[in-house]
């Protein structure tokens, strides 16, 4: 008897104190699993790809098929680059999606009551969510706008039309501004969808509110502070300021360093928003 | 017996009798789920929002506007502008009348009681638009009235009688009432809160933006027959940019998308199982 308490209390005072290290590979693990089964992460990143994919192929061969009846005001601003990485714009919105399901997905069945009572430190599943979706999203975003450009491009060489390729001054790191900005979508997306308290609703709604209905009402502003000195930094116009060559350079357009800046601000502080929020709620 | 004689008379129930049961079930689950009047109050925050920003920001930088951003102001569709928001919360409205019901599972309930299933669905779009509609056309006039009083001189502004702006105002409401209930067949035909919300997103803004990358013609006149942009020129004065179509074909281009969506609701809520 006495021997079996010891042991108890042995394993016991042995469980309270795992190394941060084993937690934090505990995290990891319990939420790898989590992401890698939920049915979305395979529905949305396949369709992400062939959405992107196709749209960016559709808009550089009917380029390349109209190019002769184009004016010639249109020719001289034909930039390969940007016509191609267009997409962007419009795939977004899928990282959006994919960020906020992960988090909503969990919510909505309940799980999230698991998930916190097995790892009481909330900071860190948050933390261990936001890494394991971002490397996801980076990947699949690379592979969608590689993929991209580079058959993108062939289609525009096919048509004897302006092109560029990946070793061309300014295209890999634009291409990188590509990737990254849907990477960070993605993390809004998971960020936006905890300080809503796992709504699915409310979450997508949110990501295409932000996406695709801010540029609508901010495109009515004139030229004013608003729009010199706010409408730059919507995640919408960080995101053209990073991936297309010529954002132009009007109001509206941050430069690339302070679109690199405002991209990270805008993710560490929703960041930390997201987890004090999930500390200070009862899920 | 005693059992048979109890279940003769319920086969002998009018049929008024019984539409107006559904039509109050139906009310009492709309009125008591929270995200109802909670969108409609958002919703009546943005129009009114957007009307005093757009149109106050439109009045203080007007002397520095271009002669031709001056020619194809606007003053109606700025005041409106907010509706690109504002259909967000009542498309999203729309879906959640039916996906909310399918993800509590209240559904079974709800067929057990009246298995007369498009009767049901009837009067659960019936409920939604003639709240819906009320509430938008009530919202779109103080939004307008707020929207002219800040469009003052020099800035052009518009009065109600003027040819058109009443058309247009009540195109504000309809306009909104329509895109919310492609939300609720949509709602029935996909059955999941995140999917039909993507999929009413998709098509009412996401579309849009994808054809405009597009340089052919083909995308901008395929645009022009998206359920947004033509259901968005009943809300509009003046026919913006290549678009053709008027208040009311616009809108019937919508109202068609609509009618699409309900056929195959109205087929579909028949032979799944709930």
């Amino acid at each position: 008897m006495a021997h079996t308490m010891a042991a108890l209390s042995k394993s016991s005072a042995g469980h309270t104190r795992p190394t941060g290290y084993r937690r934090a590979r505990a995290a990891f693990a319990s939420e790898w699993i989590k992401l890698r089964s939920l049915r979305s992460m395979l529905v949305l990143p396949l369709l992400a790809v062939v959405v992107c994919i196709g749209l960016a192929d559709l808009v550089c061969s009917n380029y390349a098929a109209n190019w002769k009846h184009l004016d010639a005001v249109r020719k001289a601003s034909f930039v390969p680059f940007d016509t191609n990485i267009g997409f962007v714009v419009i795939g977004a919105i899928f990282l959006g999606m994919l960020g906020a399901l992960v988090v909503t997905n969990e919510y909505g069945r309940g799980l999230i009551r698991t998930t916190l009572m097995a790892t009481p430190q909330r900071g860190l599943v948050l933390a261990a969510k936001a890494v394991l979706t971002g490397l996801v999203a980076f990947t699949v975003s690379a592979v969608i706008c590689f993929t991209a450009i580079l058959t993108g491009q062939a289609l525009l060489a096919g048509g004897h039309l302006p092109h560029v390729s990946l070793g061309d001054p300014g295209v890999l790191s634009h291409l990188l501004g590509a990737v990254c900005y849907m990477t960070a979508v993605a993390l809004i997306g998971l960020f936006g969808a905890v300080l809503l308290r796992g709504s699915a609703a409310a979450a997508i709604s949110g990501v295409f509110a932000v996406l695709f209905v801010l540029p609508v009402l901010t495109s009515g502003l004139p030229d004013d502070f608003l729009k010199r000195d706010l409408v730059p930094y919507l995640p919408v116009n960080l995101g053209g300021a990073l991936y297309f060559t010529h954002p132009g350079h009007g109001p509206g357009v941050a430069g690339t360093g302070a679109a690199v800046v405002a991209t990270a601000a805008w993710i560490l502080v929703l960041g930390v928003a997201a987890a004090l929020s999930l500390r200070g709620h009862d899920a | 017996m005693s059992a048979q004689a109890g279940t003769v008379p319920r086969r002998n129930i009018s049929l008024d009798s019984r539409l107006r049961a559904t039509w109050l079930s139906e009310w009492i689950k709309f009125r008591s789920v929270r995200s109802g009047p909670l969108n409609l109050l958002v919703t009546a925050a943005i129009m009114l929002f957007g009307a005093w920003l757009l149109d106050s920001q439109s009045r203080g930088g007007w002397a520095a506007m271009s002669p031709n951003a001056r020619a194809t102001f606007d003053p109606v569709a700025t005041t409106f502008q907010a509706i690109a928001l504002a259909q967000l919360f009542i498309g999203a409205l729309g879906v959640m009348t039916v996906t909310g019901e399918y993800s509590s599972g209240l559904i079974r309930g709800t067929f057990l009681a009246t298995p007369q299933r498009i009767q049901v669905l009837a009067m659960k779009a019936l409920v939604f638009a003639l709240v819906v509609w009320a509430w938008c056309t009530a919202l779109s006039f103080p939004a307008f009235f707020l929207g002219q009083s800040l469009l003052s001189s020099p800035a052009e502004h518009v009065g109600i009688g003027d040819p058109g702006v009443l058309t247009a105002v009540f195109g504000a409401g309809l306009y909104l009432t329509c895109i919310g209930l492609l939300g609720l067949f949509i709602g029935v035909l996909v059955r999941r809160t995140p999917a039909a919300l993507a999929a009413l997103f998709g098509l009412v803004a996401v579309l849009p933006a994808a054809l405009a990358l597009l340089p052919s013609k083909i995308g901008s006149q395929l645009g022009e027959y998206l359920p947004g942009n033509a259901g968005g020129q009943a809300w509009h004065l003046l026919p913006g940019g290549a678009y053709t179509l008027g208040h009311w074909e616009g809108l019937g281009v919508l109202a068609a998308y609509v009618a699409a969506a309900a056929l195959a609701a109205f087929a579909l809520i028949k032979r799944r199982d709930a």
